[in-house]
C-alpha cells in the first residue's frame, strides 16, 4: 500500500457529476418529486433514513436493471476516478444509496464499496433491507482517514474523520456538513491536489 | 509561471481591534476586499489555504467569486485560539515550503514575487508603522540580513507578518505565530512594502496605501 490513510468517498456529488436518483426520475417521469426530496435531504431539512426510503419507494416500480443501466450512464468526475484508480487499495466509496442500483457503477469504480441494501425479486425491489449510516461506517476504520462528501448524511462521516472534507464542486455543501468539516474545496482539480499531498 | 509552494491566508480572527463587525478579508479597500487584493497577487500559485473561522460561509462566498481553487481549512476555535493556531491548520498536511501570509496584510506584489521566488525559509520585514508592532532585530552577515530576534520592546524594524518555513516546522496550537518562530533564527531576512490593518487608523493608511501601491502599478 503506497499510503497510510484511507480515502472515504461519498458517490452522489463527489464521484458522480450529478446526484443519482432525480437522474433516474427523470428518466421515469417522476423527476419533480424526486429532485424536492433529494435537495432538501442534501440541505438536511428531512432525515436521510425518511426521504430515502420515501424515494426508493417511489422508484421500486422501475425494474433494478433500468435503474442500473441509468445509473452506469451518468457522468463520473474523472479526475477524482484517477486518483481513485491510483490508489485503488486505500480508498473506499461510502453512500447510501442501494447495492442493486449502484451495484454495477460501484464494480466500475473498483474499489470497496458501503452501500443501503435491498432484497430483489424478479427484477423488482420488494424492501429496503438496511440504510447505510456513514458515520457507524467511519467509526470502522482504524488509522488516520479523510473523509470526502457534501451531503447532510455525510456529515457524521466527515466529523468522525482525520479530515473531514467538504466538497462543493458538484453543488454547495450543507450546512450540517461545514460546520463539522475540517477543510472545504469546490473544484475537483484542486481536490486532487490536496488529496495527493497526503500520499 | 505557476508556482508549487503553498500559501496559507489567515482570514479566521473577528477583527475586533478595527471594530467593523466584519472579518478583515472582507473589508472594501478601494471598491475591493481585501481578500481580493491579495489573491490578485496569488495568481500564480496552485495551492493556497484560506483558513476561515468568523463568518466563514461570507469569506468562502467572496473567494469563490474571484477562484475556485482554492482550499478552505475551518478554525472552529477561532475565538479562542490565536494566529498560530490558524497557521498550524492551514500549513497541515502540506508538503515542502509554506508562506504565511495575514489575511490583513496588503503587500507590494513586486516585493512578493521576490519573497515567493527566494527557495528558503524567511521572514519578510518592513519599516515600523503599525501601533502595537512585533519587532525583529535585522543584523547582516556578508552580504545578507537575517532575523536576530523578535521582541515587543526592541529592534531596528517590524516584522511584516510574512514567513515562509517547511510545512512540518509550523505545528503549534497557541500563541503567536513569532512564537513560534522564535526557535528557528536567524532566519533569512527580506524586506518588504506593505500594509497591515489592525486599527481605524491603519484602515485609512491602507486606502492611500492600496492607491499609490497597487493602483498605481496596475495603471502602469
Amino acid at each position: 500500500m503506497s499510503t497510510s490513510w484511507s480515502f472515504l468517498f461519498d458517490l452522489d456529488g463527489t464521484i458522480t457529476q450529478k446526484e443519482i436518483l432525480p437522474i433516474i426520475a427523470k428518466e421515469v417521469g417522476l423527476y419533480e418529486e424526486i429532485q424536492k426530496l433529494t435537495e432538501d435531504t442534501i440541505k438536511g431539512v428531512i432525515p436521510f433514513h425518511e426521504s430515502f426510503l420515501k424515494r426508493v419507494e417511489l422508484l421500486k416500480e422501475v425494474p433494478v436493471k433500468v435503474v442500473q443501466d441509468i445509473v452506469s450512464n451518468v457522468p463520473l468526475n474523472e479526475k477524482t476516478l484517477e486518483f481513485i484508480e491510483e490508489n485503488r487499495d486505500s480508498c473506499y466509496v461510502v453512500t447510501g444509496n442501494l447495492d442493486v442500483w449502484v451495484g454495477p457503477l460501484c464494480n466500475y469504480i473498483g474499489v470497496k464499496s458501503y452501500t443501503s441494501r435491498a432484497e430483489v425479486e424478479d427484477g423488482f425491489i420488494i424492501r429496503v433491507t438496511d440504510v447505510l449510516e456513514k458515520g457507524k461506517i467511519a467509526r470502522s476504520f482504524e488509522g488516520r482517514f479523510i473523509a470526502i462528501g457534501e451531503g447532510n448524511n455525510d456529515a457524521e462521516m466527515i466529523k468522525e474523520a482525520t479530515i473531514g472534507l467538504a466538497y462543493g464542486g458538484v453543488h454547495s455543501p450543507a450546512n450540517s456538513v461545514l460546520a463539522c468539516a475540517s477543510h472545504a474545496i469546490y473544484e475537483e482539480e484542486q481536490l486532487c491536489r490536496f488529496l495527493r499531498q497526503l500520499l | 509561471m505557476s508556482v508549487s509552494k503553498t500559501v496559507v491566508i489567515n482570514c479566521a480572527g473577528v477583527g475586533s481591534r478595527l471594530g467593523l463587525g466584519i472579518t478583515k478579508a472582507l473589508i472594501e479597500i478601494e471598491g475591493k476586499p481585501l481578500i481580493a487584493w491579495q489573491l490578485e497577487m496569488l495568481e500564480e500559485v496552485n495551492d493556497i489555504r484560506v483558513v476561515v473561522g468568523y463568518q466563514a460561509d461570507q469569506v468562502i462566498e467572496q473567494v469563490l467569486k474571484i477562484r475556485k481553487n482554492v482550499t478552505f481549512v475551518f478554525n472552529h476555535d477561532f475565538l479562542t485560539t490565536g494566529t498560530a493556531a490558524s497557521l498550524s491548520l492551514g500549513a497541515r498536511y502540506a508538503q515542502g515550503m509554506v508562506i504565511s501570509l495575514d489575511g490583513d496584510l496588503l503587500v507590494h506584489p513586486e516585493d512578493f514575487h521576490t519573497f515567493l521566488r527566494y527557495p528558503y525559509e524567511s521572514i519578510g520585514y518592513c519599516i515600523p508603522s503599525t501601533e502595537d508592532p512585533v519587532l525583529v532585530n535585522v543584523v547582516q552577515n556578508g552580504s545578507e540580513e537575517f532575523i536576530s530576534h523578535f521582541s515587543r520592546e526592541h529592534g531596528n524594524y517590524e516584522w511584516s507578518g510574512l514567513v515562509q518555513m517547511d510545512a512540518t516546522k509550523l505545528s503549534m496550537t497557541s500563541g503567536h505565530v513569532y512564537q513560534l518562530l522564535e526557535q528557528y533564527i536567524p532566519i533569512k531576512a527580506i524586506p518588504v512594502r506593505c500594509q497591515e490593518i489592525d486599527t481605524p487608523s491603519d484602515y485609512d493608511a491602507a486606502i492611500v496605501w492600496v492607491q499609490n501601491n497597487l493602483i498605481a502599478i496596475n495603471s502602469r
